[in-house]
């Protein structure tokens, strides 16, 4: 019997927010879902859309990107810029046929430490019921297995 | 005397008299319909200008690239609304001061070209504002309405069908205006973002990446469209981006040379309903 699909999540989050909230769920002794790969950054103005490709052409089945609330910023600005950003870079991952369901946005701040927990758990959950991200996988296999390239 | 004459006879004026250093206009091509740059420096030679409804390129890309204004010298280049706009954005990014550019305006209807008085980009601003959120031709918005329709499994074979016939020739970023960086993301390896090699996860990657780049900066001159070799429906995919900056952000690009850039400025209260 083959084991029952479990999927990988990559999480691009700010370091002084979300970063800090996953903290506090692990001393608090909270559990989450292993199924979460986290990537720290130092403010969500920093997360290129190139990250949410990349962790796609690397397997991933899911991607979050999440930062401070609005007005709780470190740099003042950044998550403000990087909201716009996704606003766009939805729009056109939605448009290219890449799920809305795979790529999801949060703010979780340094106290939310129950709040990140219930979102990678609730996220693993969605992911696991959609299964793995094939479409987008197979194109990666094509490369793999075809010498010509 | 027709547009041609008419222009051709400014032109000379603007070089005889000192004013510009360079004209940029149609000329000749390969075939009759075929149009390509000309690049005319003394009034002896204007007769190479053409101008005609073959002339559809958007001229504006040539100004950037090879440090053409670097000398603070003014150049005149033949313009539609579409390449006005461009000048707006270039100008907004600080790429090149408009107060060097002499627009020799029009815009071509019922097959002819017609005169736009404007040698500013600033005096274009009322006819911008008349073109904003101009849409699709119907055959395209025919093909748009039916992608929005599909579900996102279907939308993605479209689109992995369309980039799997793309050979990476980088044309659409040569001849786009906007893409005026020294180093292109796509060129960029250490680290590697895309795929260089042209296999259908490579262009993917490529072609969503090249339609951010432009997102609220396209101005639908069609270059990119045009002169892709395998006929990617690029507009489809530029145009999606254009109507979210609008809809979402009230951006339509080019409006003007202080024009914030829709994505290099920010509200405090951007709609933010996706976010959880
Ligand atoms: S992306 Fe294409 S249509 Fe838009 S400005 Fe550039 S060349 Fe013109
Ligand atoms: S012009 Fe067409 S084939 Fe060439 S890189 Fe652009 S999309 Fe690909």
């Amino acid at each position: 019997m083959s084991e029952p699909f479990e999927p990988k999540i990559v999480a691009f989050v700010c370091t002084y927010c979300t970063y800090a909230g996953a903290d506090l769920a692990g001393t608090s002794r909270m559990k989450y879902a292993p199924n979460v790969r986290i990537v720290r950054l130092p403010c969500t103005g920093r997360i290129s859309p190139m990250f949410i490709l990349k962790a796609l052409q690397k397997g991933a089945d899911g991607v979050l990107v999440s930062g401070c609330h609005p007005g709780d910023c470190h740099f003042a600005q950044g998550n403000y810029h990087a909201r716009r950003r996704w606003t766009v870079f939805r729009a056109l991952l939605a448009f290219t046929g890449i799920p809305e369901e795979r790529v999801k946005f949060s703010w979780v701040s340094a106290a939310e430490g129950a709040k990140f927990t219930e979102l990678i758990n609730g996220i693993t959950d969605s992911i696991r019921a959609l299964g793995p991200f094939e479409q987008y996988q197979e194109l990666q296999k094509v490369i793999e297995t075809q010498s010509t390239y | 005397m027709g547009l041609q004459e008419q222009y051709r006879k400014e032109a000379a004026e603007l070089l005889s008299s000192g004013e510009v250093k360079l004209v940029i206009g149609y000329g000749e091509g390969t075939t009759a319909d075929r149009r390509r740059p000309v690049f005319v420096r003394s009034a002896e030679l204007v007769s190479r200008l053409v101008l005609d409804a073959s002339g559809v390129a958007n001229l504006s890309a040539y100004l950037v690239p090879e440090g053409l204004l670097s000398d603070g010298k003014k150049v005149a280049v033949f313009l539609k609304p579409d390449g006005v706009r461009s000048i707006n954005i270039l100008a907004a990014e600080a790429q090149l001061d408009p107060g060097q550019v002499v627009i020799l305006g029009f815009d071509i209807e019922g097959g002819q070209p017609t005169p736009l008085p404007g040698r500013k980009a600033s005096d274009y601003a009322p006819l911008i504002e008349s073109l904003k959120g101009s849409g699709l031709s119907p055959e395209l918005q025919a093909e748009a309405d039916r992608l929005e329709q599909m579900g996102a499994a279907e939308r993605f074979e479209y689109w992995k069908e369309q980039f799997s016939k793309c050979i990476k020739c980088y044309a659409c970023r040569q001849v786009c205006p906007m893409c005026y960086c020294r180093r292109c993301i796509v060129d960029v390896n250490q680290p590697q973002w895309i795929n260089t090699s042209s296999h259908t996860l490579g262009n993917f990657e490529w072609n969503i990446i090249r339609a951010f780049h432009l997102a609220g900066r396209c101005v639908a001159c069609g270059g990119c469209d045009r002169s892709c070799p395998v006929n990617i429906p690029l507009r489809l995919i530029n145009h999606r981006m254009a109507k979210e900056a609008l809809d979402t952000f009230g951006h339509y690009a080019g409006e003007s040379a202080d024009q914030k850039p829709v994505l290099a400025t920010f509200r405090q209260d951007d709609p933010e309903t996706f976010i959880l």
